[in-house]
């Protein structure tokens, strides 16, 4: 007998013992024998045992061959793979020759070819010849199921991955099966195309060469590609990825999968906006005003010189915008610079994230197992961090309950809180609302990917008070994201002088007179703190077409006598100690831990601070997704943008008589705005929603009418 | 025909009416199952050994014996009623509910009654207008009737064409308002089914056969027939027989009997060349096997079964490959596409039997063909593809020369004088789009 | 729009869980609008909530739902081997002659769609020919034309 909690089996006659409901092919795995699968991906719910691929001879159980992956391990089970059955040989050799009786076998051409697990399988198991001797069913090939995604019917297996990731996981209901028997094919309604936030998972789902990304098509073979692993930076969720580059470009990003941060999965954003390292407007050399509204390309050296007069010219009068995209160590090199160099503390920060939050420190993976959740803040998740939405469906089909206020959480025990909206306060807010509510974990949801390690590296360079500077003499706006900001715009009409650091002519033209080149998350070494606390290792994949930051802020620390390195593992190893507990640069690892919470609970506020409910209903503006920067110069990315319309509460359509699909007029002071309604089970009554970009300027209080 | 027990009185009165079918004692069953307790109706229907009559002829008393009781499982239970009957050869069901509508719900309440359902799902075939009309008509006039429903729901579910969905997991997907496809086992439905709650499913005729079980005790209905096929079955007789029809006939009697007796012989008083005894996925038995027990043992020691007690009869013009190619293309049509021996395997194996018809098949393509068969058997989701697979196979070792003469005169020796000659079976046909392009 | 709407709802209703109504509702929308279309499938999605993709999914499984046009009577042939022993080619070929169509078209004035079905159930009583989902048993090719004239004649 095998100790509680596990149980002991055999496979291919080698004992093992694993815990007790552990899948066969993980136990498998165990014995260090591979079960070879098309079907099984644990990610996608309950085996469905489709592709018998997996066949083995197993006792005790019926006298014919077993779907492997539709079992679980049992005491005293009797495992019999390929590898030492001729029945499972002889099956799973089946398998392969009835998959490949259809399949054109158009290898070459094919962009999986040399990271195809059909092939890989096929040489490890197939038939070595064909003895099918008709004419293979065709399909007109391939065909565009987005601008994202071309789907090759010919080459689909049909193991259903793709589809039951689109039911079962992002549960979008828009890629599914249509017809019957060999009939069957993989499919969108009509001509629609495949357009929900998390598409691009099943071209990496896909076992063969039948989903392929539009953008990475012809673009490489996978000998000729290397990839580095780090994190994504366009939200504060930090996917972990795998860069793909090929001579110096990346072509595509893959997931990596971290199991308490993403599961494997990234949204479209984070898997195609890489577009945007190679936009038309994209900068190399800085830029000085020269007319009105002229620039004229300079040299560094130059720049760096224009930098240094316009540095000292302020007298002490600068205010820093940050962009909360900044790496921990380019925010505290220039933080170092500013603050001891020029005794200039004064920053527009982004959402600072409170550390009484550090007590309700969980995993994202925590969500999945939660009983009740609550979302508060009313703007939409997915919006904002998009996998987080995946782990609360995911919760939801655990049978969790989610709730939109804390009333409705009840007698429930270790409830999870996430706010994802304005009014947070950086999460302190929450953090009294956990502590009132005994949760289990808080999750508060910052707009941008390292808002909390930017805020964190401002302060360890100093701890001056800042004071306001008015007239502000030199306004520097670090980054895309701050260049951006209608907030920071405005304060820039009161500077005197503006020095921007962006990656785009088209953010920075205008009203800069200084501009440096950026750098993008991918192009740059060091490490992000995302919206779980958890400390992330970005590395650089590929060179970037100007000096990364930290190259001209240590140069331009030099001329302030401030101490600054280039390398990024440098300026870590002296913030650490300060801000993340001197943990060494080299342990941020690829699969980074979180660090535990922290002891006792920081007091709060008190929990009575609900805002006074306006008559009416309130607006949530959002920014969608599928906006910014990056995303504007991703062409393939266009289609995904938000569609004209406001989502509204079930209750509050109900009292209106509104329907999803008719047109509602939202309408405050005088104005208004026309869109489509969408019925929404997630938004709680008193709430309308609607992406920045459709909103107009509606205010935050808002009449319906159709 | 002496000992009716689903159709009985059913020819002398329109049973069809609930004061007709309360006279001759219906509903009193019902009523004597509930002064029973459900543990004691299924004891008294594991004493009759009632074999389910769906095809799987699985015990009746001791499937309902695998439902967990409330405290094991909370969750509700259901009673799932297979009447999707779609097996080539198979049309007992359709009569049973169009004439005996009321035995077939009495059956379903007591059943509902012995596994605590307070839900009774009659999952019907779509095409079937006929019965269901039948079926709403008599739960009309139960309407009211709360000494015979008491609270229990019956709901009419309405197929939509597909065979698959007979299997007992695809009728459960299918009625959860999904594409029938099978799922795996385990878990089975007894402990995972309809909306993951314990699930009963059964077939009409299982059904129909309950009360008069539960009127004259198990232990009277097992007298019925032989051991290990206790009872009446009715069996569904069609193709080349003069007297074509349903039959209720005690377990055991003859082949023999059903196709000469019963049936009425060969038409035209033509040869027999052979029979297909339990629906399309049954082996195939030839002219000189018929000497037989329609019964369990009986048919296994052929190989084959009673299934779902479709007797189709063939005379001496039908050709064997006609007939492999007409089944093997069912199969493929009503193929859910899930599992890829299934879905890739019938379709092989029409492509390799349509060769050998026309003539064009070389020798080594007659074993591939058995190759395939093999290559599909056993290895599976459920058993749609299996049977394909071995009712194929039996056409050919049972009829080997036949094969052969096919591939060694580059035709076949029966051509047009075959009635399944150019049968055009719908899956040469494409009815929904996008259609793929198969090449001629 | 709404009567569907309505109706839909009330058979979701009728289940423990609403996914079940979805036969029932596709079903429903073929009746109204003689088959799938886009449009039917999409205001069946509304009405049950869910995508139309899904409801394609479903409706494309299932021989009786279709997702193109039919005449506005359909004639299906049993052709499975019990019909097919007794005849069932020659009745289906005589109503392609009578019709002037070959199985699987509809006529040009769309009053009827030909075809042949996968064993009706009916196969002591072949040949059975489903008009309008009722059956006719016994059907040989000699009753055809009559069949077809009741059809004209709109019975
Ligand atoms: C492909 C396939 C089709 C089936 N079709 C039917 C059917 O039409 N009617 C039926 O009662 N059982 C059918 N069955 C058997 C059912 O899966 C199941 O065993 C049966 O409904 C159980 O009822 P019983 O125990 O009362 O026989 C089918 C099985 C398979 C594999
Ligand atoms: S497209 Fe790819 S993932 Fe989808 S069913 Fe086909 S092989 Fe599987
Ligand atoms: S991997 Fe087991 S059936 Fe596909």
């Amino acid at each position: 007998m095998s100790a509680a909690g596990t149980v002991r089996l055999t496979i291919d006659g080698i004992q093992v013992e694993v815990p007790k409901g552990t899948g066969l092919v993980e136990a498998a795995l165990a014995a260090g024998i591979e079960i070879p699968v098309f079907c099984y991906e644990p990610r996608l719910g309950a085996p469905v045992g489709a592709c018998r691929m997996c066949l083995c001879e197993i006792t005790p159980g019926p006298p014919k061959p077993q779907a492997a992956c539709t079992l679980q391990a049992t005491d005293g089970m009797d495992v019999r793979t390929a590898l030492t059955s001729a029945v499972a040989a002889e099956a799973q050799n089946a398998t392969l020759e009835f998959i490949l009786v259809n399949h054109p076998l158009d290898c070459p051409v094919c962009d999986k070819g040399g990271e195809c697990p059909l092939q890989d399988l096929t040489f490890r198991y197939g038939p070595g010849n064909t003895r099918m001797t008709f004419p293979k069913r065709t399909f007109d090939k391939p065909i565009p199921i987005s601008p994202l995604i071309a789907l090759d019917r010919e080459r689909c297996i049909l193991c259903y991955r793709c589809t039951r990731f689109s039911e079962q996981v992002a549960e979008d209901g828009q890629l599914v099966a249509v017809n019957r028997g060999s009939q069957t094919q993989i499919a969108t309604f009509e001509d629609e195309p495949y357009r929900a936030p998390f598409t691009g998972n099943v071209i990496e789902l896909c076992p063969v060469g039948a989903l392929t990304s539009t953008t990475y098509r012809f673009e490489a073979r996978p000998w000729e590609i290397q990839d580095v692993p780090s994190v994504c930076g366009l939200c504060p969720v930090g996917c972990n990825v795998d860069v793909t580059t090929r001579e110096g470009k990346v072509k595509r990003i893959l997931s990596r999968n971290h199991p308490e941060v993403d599961q494997g999965w990234l949204c479209d954003k984070g898997r195609f906006a890489h577009q945007h390292l190679n936009a038309d407007d994209r900068l190399s050399d800085p830029l000085l005003r020269v007319r009105r509204r002229g620039f004229e390309e300079i040299s560094w050296e130059r720049a760096l010189d224009v930098a240094e007069q316009l540095l000292r010219g302020a007298d002490g009068r600068i205010v820093t915008a940050l962009s909360g995209s900044e790496t921990v160590e380019q925010a505290y090199a220039l933080a170092k610079l500013l603050r001891r160099g020029l005794s200039s503390h004064t920053a527009m920060l982004p959402e600072e994230v409170s550390d009484a939050l550090d007590s309700f420190r969980v995993p994202l993976s925590a969500i999945a197992d939660a009983d009740v959740i609550a979302v508060l803040g009313d703007a939409p998740i997915v919006e904002r961090a998009p996998i987080v939405e995946l782990w609360v469906k995911q919760a939801k089909r655990n049978g969790a309950r989610v709730v939109t206020s804390l009333d409705e959480i009840g007698e429930a025990s270790d409830p999870i809180l996430i706010w994802c909206g304005p009014g947070g306060g950086g999460g302190a807010r929450l953090a009294a609302l956990a502590e009132s509510a005994s949760a289990k974990g808080a999750f508060y949801l910052p707009e941008t990917a390292n808002a909390r390690g930017v805020c964190d590296a401002w302060a360890a360079a100093a701890d001056t008070e800042p004071a306001n500077p008015d007239p502000i003499g030199l306004l520097i706006v670090s980054g895309d994201e701050a260049a951006a900001n209608p907030d920071v715009r405005a304060l820039a009409e009161q500077a005197e002088r503006v020095l921007v650091i962006s990656m785009f002519h088209g953010l920075a033209g205008g009203w800069a007179d200084l501009v440096l080149p950026g750098t993008s998350y991918l192009e740059r070494d060091g490490t992000y703190v995302n919206l779980e606390g958890r400390l992330q290792r970005l590395r650089r994949a590929v060179i970037p077409p100007a000096p990364d930051e930290l190259v001209w802020i240590s140069r331009l620390a030099e001329r302030f006598d401030v101490a600054v390195s280039p390398y990024p593992s440098a300026v870590f190893a002296e913030v650490s100690p300060i801000a993340f507990g001197g943990i060494p640069f080299g342990v941020v690892g690829d699969l980074a831990e979180l660090p535990p919470a922290t002891e006792g609970h920081v007091p709060g506020q008190s929990r009575d601070m609900a805002v006074s409910e306006p008559s009416g209903l309130r607006l949530i503006r959002y920014r969608p997704l599928f906006s910014g920067p990056a995303v504007e110069r991703t062409p393939e990315l266009q289609f995904q943008r938000p569609l004209a319309e406001v989502e509204i509460s079930r209750h509050d359509a109900t009292d209106r008589r509104i329907r999803t699909g008719d047109d509602v007029t939202v309408s405050s002071n005088g104005t208004s705005v026309t869109l489509r309604a969408r019925i929404s089970d997630d938004l709680r009554a008193g709430v309308v929603r609607v992406a920045d970009e459709h909103a107009g300027d509606l205010q935050p209080t808002v009449e319906l009418s159709t | 025909m002496a000992n009716e027990v689903v159709f009985a009185d059913a020819y002398e009165r329109d049973l069809t009416k609930l004061a007709e079918y309360e006279a001759t004692g219906g509903y009193a069953a019902l009523a004597k199952a509930r002064t029973m307790g459900p543990q004691a109706v299924i004891d008294e229907v594991s004493a009759s050994e009632l074999r389910g009559r769906g095809g799987a002829f699985f015990p009746t008393g001791r499937k309902w014996a695998f439902i967990p009781k409330p405290d094991q499982n909370p969750n509700p239970h259901y009673l799932v009623v297979n009447a999707d009957e779609s097996e080539p050869g198979s049309f007992k069901d359709n009569e049973i509910m169009a004439r005996v509508p009321h035995r077939f719900i009495e059956g379903c309440l007591i059943t509902a009654h012995a596994v605590e359902a307070k839900w009774v799902f009659v999952y019907i075939r779509g095409e079937y207008t006929r019965p269901y009309e039948v079926l709403v008509a008599a739960l009309e006039e139960l309407k009211g009737r709360e000494d015979i429903l008491d609270g229990v729901t019956i709901v009419l579910h309405r197929g939509a064409g597909a065979y698959i969905c007979g299997e007992e997991t695809a009728l459960l997907e299918s009625l959860e308002g999904k594409r029938g496809q099978p799922r795996t086992k385990p878990p089975f439905p007894a402990v995972e089914g309809l909306y993951r709650s314990p699930t009963v499913v059964n077939n009409v005729e299982t059904m129909a056969t309950i009360p008069p079980i539960i009127d004259i005790g198990g232990a009277e209905y097992a007298k019925l027939g032989v051991p290990d096929s206790r009872g009446t079955r009715v069996v569904s007789i069609s193709g080349h027989v003069k007297r074509p029809g349903n039959y209720e006939i005690e377990n055991g009697t003859s082949v023999r009997s059903l196709i000469y007796d019963l049936g009425g012989g060969i038409t035209e008083d033509r040869e027999l060349k052979a029979v297909i005894p339990g629906g399309s996925s049954t082996v195939i038995l030839r002219y000189d096997e018929i000497d037989v027990g329609y019964d369990f043992n009986s048919l296994l020691a052929l190989k084959t079964a009673m299934g779902s007690a479709g007797v189709v009869v063939l005379d001496d013009r039908c050709c064997m490959v006609q007939l492999g190619i007409r089944i093997s293309e069912f199969y493929e049509h009503e193929s859910c596409g899930k599992c890829t021996p299934c879905r890739e395997g019938t379709r092989w194996m029409t492509q390799i039997l349509r060769r050998l018809e026309a003539g064009d098949a070389e020798q080594h393509e007659l074993d591939l063909l058995l190759d395939v068969c093999d290559r599909i058997n056993g290895k599976c989701l459920c058993p749609l593809g299996e049977t394909a697979a071995i009712a194929v196979a039996s056409y050919v070792d049972k009829f080997r020369g036949e094969f052969q003469q096919h591939v060694d005169e580059g035709g076949c020796p029966f051509g047009e004088s075959s009635p399944l000659h150019n049968v055009l079976a719908p899956v040469a046909m494409h009815t929904h789009s996008p259609v793929a392009v198969v090449p001629a | 729009m709404s009567e569907l709407y309505t109706e839909v709802q009330r058979l979701k209703d009728s289940y423990p869980d609403w996914h079940s109504a979805m036969l029932p509702a596709l079903r429903l929308a073929h009746e109204k609008h003689g088959y799938l279309s886009p449009d039917a499938l999409r205001e069946c999605a509304d009405a049950l909530g869910t995508t139309p993709a899904v409801c394609e999914a479903v409706a494309s499984f299932y021989d009786m739902l279709h997702l193109k046009p039919i005449g506005r009577h359909m004639v299906e042939v049993c052709t499975n081997v019990s019909c097919a022993l007794v005849g069932a080619q020659q009745v289906l070929e005589r109503f392609e002659q009578e019709l002037d169509i070959s199985a699987g078209e509809t006529t040009p004035d769309g009053e009827v769609t030909l075809r042949p079905i996968e064993c009706l159930g009916g196969c002591g009583w072949a040949t059975i020919v489903s008009v309008d989902h009722h059956y006719r048993t016994h059907v040989k090719p000699e009753d055809v034309s009559r069949i077809v004239q009741e059809l004209r004649n709109g019975e």
